[in-house]
């Protein structure tokens, strides 16, 4: 795939980074990419995937936008109240850069429809809210060979993984034990302050480009736990577990091992 | 498959310039040169410099810069 003139400019600062090249630019251009979520870890994952030149993104989100979520989702604004979170996102990253196709789904991601809605993917970027599509996602992108980067935010604490199933290890796999619903907070009811999830989503953004191009290499088998308080990050060590229900579904063709 | 290739970026501004040299040499194998026309000033100051930082070898004549693709 060819860069156009335009291409060159908008996307000069990355390229002339000695990491990057328009080899790295052109996959970025043929990519398609689903995003779970158009809240707060969405907005800047989608802001700068747009940004950066992902040629297709997909937003899945069924919610509408709320007065209280404005404060950490600068994707919308306050006329958007009530209006649904893919479709609002999609018409800011329309302006943003008309160049990157942007499909809203204004629909629940769950274990039913996971797989038609993530199939043909290039990457997931997980923006959810809840233990229950965390796992979901991470199970399904397993089964489907395709890439994830996990991220989460639970008050002034953050966590971001990079995946590639059959690879490194899964989200299951850093976290066999699935939370009960309910035994933990939602955002909802912990509270979050609006950098904290910008913090977080923007290394997802980053670890998706890494991910799409491996221009750099992304942080897999690894978790970065970030705490907001003190700006302390720790880098956590995992591996791929043999009993993994989650790697036990990745297609063949896609394990390396 | 060694050869020589010319670009004229006269009239292109840093770091654009540079992005365009940048690209043309990725398409090169180890060993090519590729010749650029810069413009005086910050072009052909920094221009030579980025590509020496990238690998390659750099001879500048002028404003007339011979980058031979390092490998």
């Amino acid at each position: 795939m060819t860069l156009s003139d335009r291409d060159l400019e908008r996307y000069s600062r990355q390229l002339v980074l000695p990491e990057w090249s328009g080899a790295a630019q052109a996959r970025l251009k043929e990519a398609s990419v689903m995003v779970v979520g158009a809240g707060a870890l969405g907005s800047p994952v989608l802001a700068y995937l747009v940004g950066a030149g992902v040629g297709r993104i997909g937003v899945v989100d069924e919610d509408t936008v709320e007065l209280s979520n404005l404060p950490r989702q600068p994707l919308h604004f306050t006329p958007d109240a009530g209006a649904n979170k893919a479709e609002s996102a999609m018409a800011k990253l329309s302006l943003m850069n008309p160049d990157v196709i942007v499909e809203p789904y204004p629909a629940r991601l769950g274990r039913m429809n996971a797989e038609a809605m993530l199939m043909g993917a290039d990457l997931v970027v997980d923006c959810s809210d809840s233990f229950a599509t965390r796992y979901t996602v991470n199970d399904t992108c397993c089964g489907l060979g395709v890439p994830l980067v996990e991220g989460g935010v639970l008050g002034f604490d953050g966590l971001v993984m990079a995946i590639r199933p059959g690879e490194s290890a899964c989200y299951r796999c850093a976290f066999p034990v699935e939370p009960q619903e309910g035994s933990v907070p939602s955002c909802r009811e912990a509270g979050v302050l609006g950098p904290v999830a910008g913090i977080v989503g923007s290394m997802q953004a980053l670890e998706a480009l890494k991910l799409l191009t491996n221009a750099v290499l992304p942080l897999l088998d690894r978790f970065v736990q970030i705490d907001a308080r003190t700006l302390e990050q720790t880098i956590v060590s995992t591996g791929m577990r043999p009993d993994c229900e989650a790697c036990a579904r990745v297609p063949a063709a896609t394990q390396s091992l | 498959m060694s050869g020589s290739q010319t670009l004229d970026l006269t009239g292109v501004v840093c770091p654009l310039n540079w992005v365009k040299a940048k690209l043309a040499l990725e398409q090169l194998d180890p060993g090519d040169e590729l010749i650029l026309l810069l413009d005086p000033g910050e072009p052909i100051d920094s221009v030579p410099r980025s590509a020496l930082e990238d690998g390659h070898s750099v001879r500048v004549e002028g404003t007339s810069v011979t980058i031979v693709k390092g490998g």
